[in-house]
């Protein structure tokens, strides 16, 4: 029976086919754009690392100007980093910030900047890091300052031609680095292990361990924020001060493991706190990825307020389906009641024209993909290089849902006509038309 | 013309009449708040930064062999430009205006580490940075060659001469420019740095910094091996510039390399891109809401007009004029729309007041609803007019014939 | 078969009440065919529409094969127009963007028979009324006896008892409409219980019986002749298409 009530669905089309375009067209619009936002919100607001995201912790103390009242730091300092680095403690964990450096490859090439990130070796296995060649470092290219490089899979591209370069050397800032992995395509959105410095920023080109920022003092990059003078100047004055720049992760397997790391990092704040320092109040925070991502509000006003637009956008055109579909449908009376004169019951009149609404509906989302499709890469032309837009595309998720939403929504809007038409008394529109 | 009759036929189709004036009051809150957001953009966007952007732009000199030294590339690139037709000053700075890259810091008019402090960018500069901007100097004197120090990396600061903008020094001083030339601002608790100077206008790096009016220039250069120049050049040849430049300072010292070149108006459309990008895609939903909602008034008028195909040819045949039935529909028409924008002005000042709350934005101004109002009104008319005058050309034969 | 007493119906609206029947009685047996006339807007179609369970009435009984039809519901009302009733309207009601077959299909989809089966019924019936190599057209390609004849066959495809007929000829010449008759009269000799609405007396005095309405009531009822002919079964039935 679908199949008969989806043929007088195409035919029912084909009678008025000025006015089953205009639905086919306000249900493609209204859920296209609703979609475009959809896309948007979903992969901006998404968990970039669903595997592990209730695993991985962001570290937040409290170190911030005691006469001044603002949220504890977003970041840590060096000196606390370093305490938590050296804790010993079975969890993984690493500090991370960012620097850029001068790559001279070997030959003709000019020298370029790439911008990289500082890590310990946890960051890798922590964060699923993906390996096309080679791994990440371990614990003792950390402790022993070893110059090992990790590239990125386009960097790799660029200076070796994408063969397998482990082994070969890189010179960063005139120092010579081993490579010893090269990373897959590896984008998370958001950049979540580091929002401080644009969350949706491509990833960096190289990695190093985070010490030799500071054993070879390479140009330091990213948000730093400093509430009391430095004492003294030089390197020493500024990793002894209450800047904040490094972003601190541990991974905890369960609520035990939390627990346990929290009362370290109460206690470690304490301890400070007889050196003079904490002066705030105690506030230590672990966020898991998702709680840190909703804290800082990673997902800009811009895709709010759009949102709220899209949704009244999409309302509009299922008034105007209800309209268009009421019209159509209150045409049919006359079919409708010689329907019922050769046995049709109001349940088999229901099913058929909610199969037709959907018919509707899905001709309108097939067609409102073109215009999520259209509406998706219009952002992408409009944001340019501001931000990675690769993921501003329709998946299989999407496309999905707009399907979906289209056929669910049209029947939802052909509720009140098919309601309007099945009441229809048979007899008055069966004598003449 | 008699409402009455109007309004009982309307009252028989009332639940198209209600979609038509639900469609009409949703399009209004949309397209009214959507204008009110394109123009709030605008007016961020328009705001001068103080700088004769279109003949600016800027380029980073990195070391990065053994043996670079900065401070002798700095003086020698100075000679190359200046020496360089078409270009008219350089200067060198730690951070570019509206580039979304600098630093801020407090300052204090009493060296008080408990008093308030003001918040303000912080520009390290030399003496050509006034020249090389083109800021417009209102009182006191630019600095002078002999008052450019070069500090070394993470040098903390030390006392200098200032420079500020207008709008900083009446945040500070109650007497405004003419109050704070001369005097003393404190900056990290108890370092005095005396104001020589005071610009009409400089902004700060951020669009989005609250206290974009408020900067600091100070006469010195961090030693870092990296230096940003800002270079100012003859009106229209910014872009040939930027690329005699690059090549020019590339060749002339190999152990450094020249990257981020980019011109300022580049760098503005950049920083804004968010603002822009959110005025046209505003843009593209006002039209297409327009769009949906006067197909939606046509719809309902055809299908209101071919239920009624043998009363209109009867009232022709009564004596009705073509003017007259096209009258009867834009009637019926401003009913409608007039119940939309009235329930839209509600939903639209609604909508206003969340955008308020929840993102902080301005109250809209008065004036938005009734224009909108009066919008959505004539877009109904206009919508409805065609259908109408198919309706006044029914012929009245058509109440005699048999269907 | 049909079984009518004291049958009443009244619509109302805001402000007034209108009696469309009154106190109407009527038997009609298996097999009979009855002719119904009167003015406009006597209750001829109200009748019809009762008999056809399209429409319910406000008093009285109506019994069909025995059964009260007042007890049932939507959907068993929809099951014995499908399997019992068959309709003929004055404006055919083809359903204009369907071909002859599936007209003719439409009450055997709602039977949720076999696919083979029903083309196997359709064919036969488009075939015994002349159109079957037609069946492809749509109804505007056809003229009005032929619309007329699909229509017959779309109210015959499900072996209906009892074939309810609207004015069958209203809108057709007199011509074709003398042949529509005949498929009708055949169709009354192989079983089938027929009744007939119309204006016209010549094709009322056709019948057995001629049922005259007035003002919604009875006003006569004609015993033309006694033809009754035992019923045969529908299948052996050949209806002519010389219309």
């Amino acid at each position: 029976m679908l199949f008969y009530y989806l043929r007088l669905g195409a035919l029912s089309y084909r009678r008025n086919p000025v006015l089953s375009t205009l639905m086919v067209m306000a249900v493609a619009i209204g859920v296209g754009s609703y979609m475009v936002v959809f896309t948007l919100n979903y992969v901006m607001g998404g968990d970039p690392i669903p595997q592990k995201s209730s695993q991985l912790y962001h570290v937040q103390l409290d170190s911030g100007d005691p006469d001044t009242e603002s949220d504890p730091p977003e970041q840590l300092t060096y000196l606390d980093s370093m305490a938590l680095i050296d804790a010993d403690l079975p969890f993984p964990r690493t500090a991370t910030s960012k620097f850029f450096a001068i790559v001279e490859p070997d030959g003709e090439t000019r020298p370029f900047s790439v911008m990289g990130r500082g890590s310990y070796a946890d960051f890798f296995t922590m964060f699923n890091v993906p390996f096309l060649f080679g791994s990440g470092w371990d614990r003792s290219a950390d402790r022993e300052l070893q110059q090992v490089v990790v590239l990125s899979r386009e960097l790799n591209e660029r200076l070796f031609g994408g063969v397998d370069s482990v082994g070969e050397s890189v010179l960063l800032d005139g120092y010579n680095f081993q490579v010893i992995g090269v990373v897959d395509d590896w984008t998370p959105i958001p950049k979540f292990y580091d929002v401080n410095n644009g969350p949706f920023d491509p990833s960096e080109e190289v990695y190093i361990p985070w010490p030799q920022i500071i054993n070879l003092d390479m140009q330091r990059s990213g948000n730093t924020n400093c509430w009391k003078p430095l004492d003294g100047s030089g390197i020493q004055a500024f990793l002894n001060s209450e800047c904040i720049w490094l972003q601190f992760w541990v991974e905890l397997a369960d609520r035990n493991d939390r627990q346990l790391y929290q009362d370290y990092l109460d206690n470690y704040v304490r301890e400070q706190k007889q050196l003079g320092r904490f002066q705030r109040p105690l506030n230590n925070h672990l966020y898991d990825v998702n709680e840190w991502l909703l804290l800082r509000e990673v997902l800009p006003n811009e895709t709010r307020i759009l949102s709220a637009l899209a949704a009244m956008l999409l309302g509009v055109c299922l008034l105007n389906t209800i309209g268009l579909l009421l019209s159509k449908f209150l045409g049919k009376a006359g079919e409708i009641g010689v329907r019922q004169a050769l046995g049709a019951n109001k349940a088999s009149l229901f099913i058929q024209h909610v199969v037709e609404a959907g018919f509707i509906g899905l001709l309108g989302g097939l067609l409102g993909l073109g215009v999520a499709a259209l509406g998706l890469q219009g952002i992408r032309i409009l944001l340019g290089d501001l931000m990675v837009t690769d993921w501003i595309q329709l998946d299989t998720t999407v496309v999905t849902v707009t399907i979906g939403l289209a056929i669910l929504s049209t029947i939802v809007a052909g509720l009140y006509p098919i309601w309007r038409a099945c009441r229809i008394n048979p007899s008055t529109h069966l004598k003449t038309q | 013309m008699e409402i009455g009759p109007i309004f009982r036929a309307m009252w028989r189709n009332r639940i198209g009449v209600a979609l038509i004036a639900l469609q009409i009051a949703f399009t209004m809150t949309v397209v009214v708040n959507a204008i009110y957001i394109i123009n709030e953009r605008s007016r961020l966007m328009a705001r001068p930064s103080g700088l004769d952007e279109a003949n600016l732009f800027y380029l980073r000199s990195v070391g990065f062999q053994e043996g670079f030294d900065e401070e002798s590339t700095i003086v020698e690139d100075r000679i190359l430009l200046q020496a360089t037709p078409g270009i008219i000053d350089m200067t060198v700075m730690n951070a570019i205006p509206l580039s979304g890259s600098g630093s801020s810091t407090g300052v204090r008019v009493n060296p008080d580490a408990n008093g308030p402090s003001t918040y303000t960018a912080l520009y390290r500069v030399d003496e050509h940075a006034i020249d090389t901007m083109g800021l417009e100097l209102i009182a006191g004197e630019n600095f002078t060659t002999a008052e450019v120090r070069q500090l070394g990396r993470l040098d903390s600061g030390s006392t200098a001469p200032i420079i500020i903008t207008e709008a900083l020094a009446e945040a500070l001083f109650t007497g405004g420019a003419a109050e704070a030339l001369g005097n003393t601002l404190y900056w990290q608790v108890d370092i005095p740095m005396q104001i020589i100077g005071v610009v009409k206008q400089l902004q700060a790096p951020w669009p989005t910094f609250a206290s974009i009016e408020n900067s600091m220039l100070i006469p010195n250069n961090i030693l870092d091996g990296q230096s940003l120049y800002l270079v100012r050049t003859e009106p229209g040849q910014v872009n040939t510039m930027m690329l005699r430049v690059e090549e020019l300072l590339a060749d002339s010292n190999p152990a450094r390399i020249i990257m981020n070149v980019k011109s300022l108006e580049e760098t503005r459309a950049d920083s804004y891109r968010i603002d822009s990008s959110m005025a046209r895609i505003l843009l593209v939903v006002i039209v297409i809401l327009v769009f949906i909602t006067s197909m939606g008034v046509v719809g309902l008028a055809v299908f209101g007009i071919n239920r009624r195909r043998r009363q209109i040819g009867t009232r022709r045949a009564l004596g009705a004029t073509q003017g007259q039935i096209i009258r009867y529909f834009l009637v019926e028409n401003l009913i409608i729309s007039g119940i939309g924008v009235t329930l839209g002005a509600v939903l639209t000042l609604g909508f206003n007041i969340f955008l308020v709350q929840t993102f902080n934005m301005p109250r809209i101004e008065w004036y938005y609803t009734p224009l909108g109002m009066l919008a959505l009104v004539l877009v109904g008319l206009l919508a409805v007019l065609g259908p109408s005058r198919g309706a006044a050309r029914i012929p009245p034969a058509i109440a005699t014939r048999t269907v | 078969m049909l079984k009518m007493k004291d049958v009443g119906k009244v619509y109302r609206t805001e402000l007034v009440e209108t009696r469309a029947l009154t106190s109407f009685s009527l038997d009609v047996d298996e097999g009979e065919f009855v002719t119904v006339t009167g003015p406009s807007g006597c209750g001829k179609t109200t009748f019809l529409n009762i008999a056809g369970l399209l429409e319910t009435y406000s008093s009285g009984t109506y019994l069909l094969d025995g059964q009260d039809v007042s007890e049932l519901g939507d959907r068993q009302r929809a099951r014995l127009r499908n399997r019992k009733i068959g309709f003929i309207f004055q404006s055919f009601n083809l359903m204009p963007d369907l071909n002859l077959f599936d007209n003719v299909d439409v009450p055997l989809r709602y039977r949720g028979m076999r696919a083979s089966e029903r083309r196997q019924r359709v064919d036969q019936m488009l075939d015994s009324v002349g159109l079957l190599s037609r069946k492809k057209h749509l109804p505007s390609q056809l003229s009005g006896g032929q619309q007329q004849r699909v229509a017959i066959a779309r109210a015959l495809v499900g072996e209906p008892r009892f074939l309810l007929a609207d004015e069958p000829t209203g809108n057709l010449d007199s011509h074709t409409a003398a042949g529509v008759m005949e498929l009708l009269e055949q169709v009354n000799e192989s079983g089938t219980t027929i009744i007939m609405v119309t204006h016209d007396d010549s094709l009322a005095q056709r019948a057995r019986r001629n049922v005259k309405i007035l003002d919604g009531r009875i006003q006569s009822i004609d015993q033309l002749a006694d033809s009754r002919i035992p019923a045969t079964p529908v299948s052996d039935r050949a209806l002519s298409a010389n219309a």
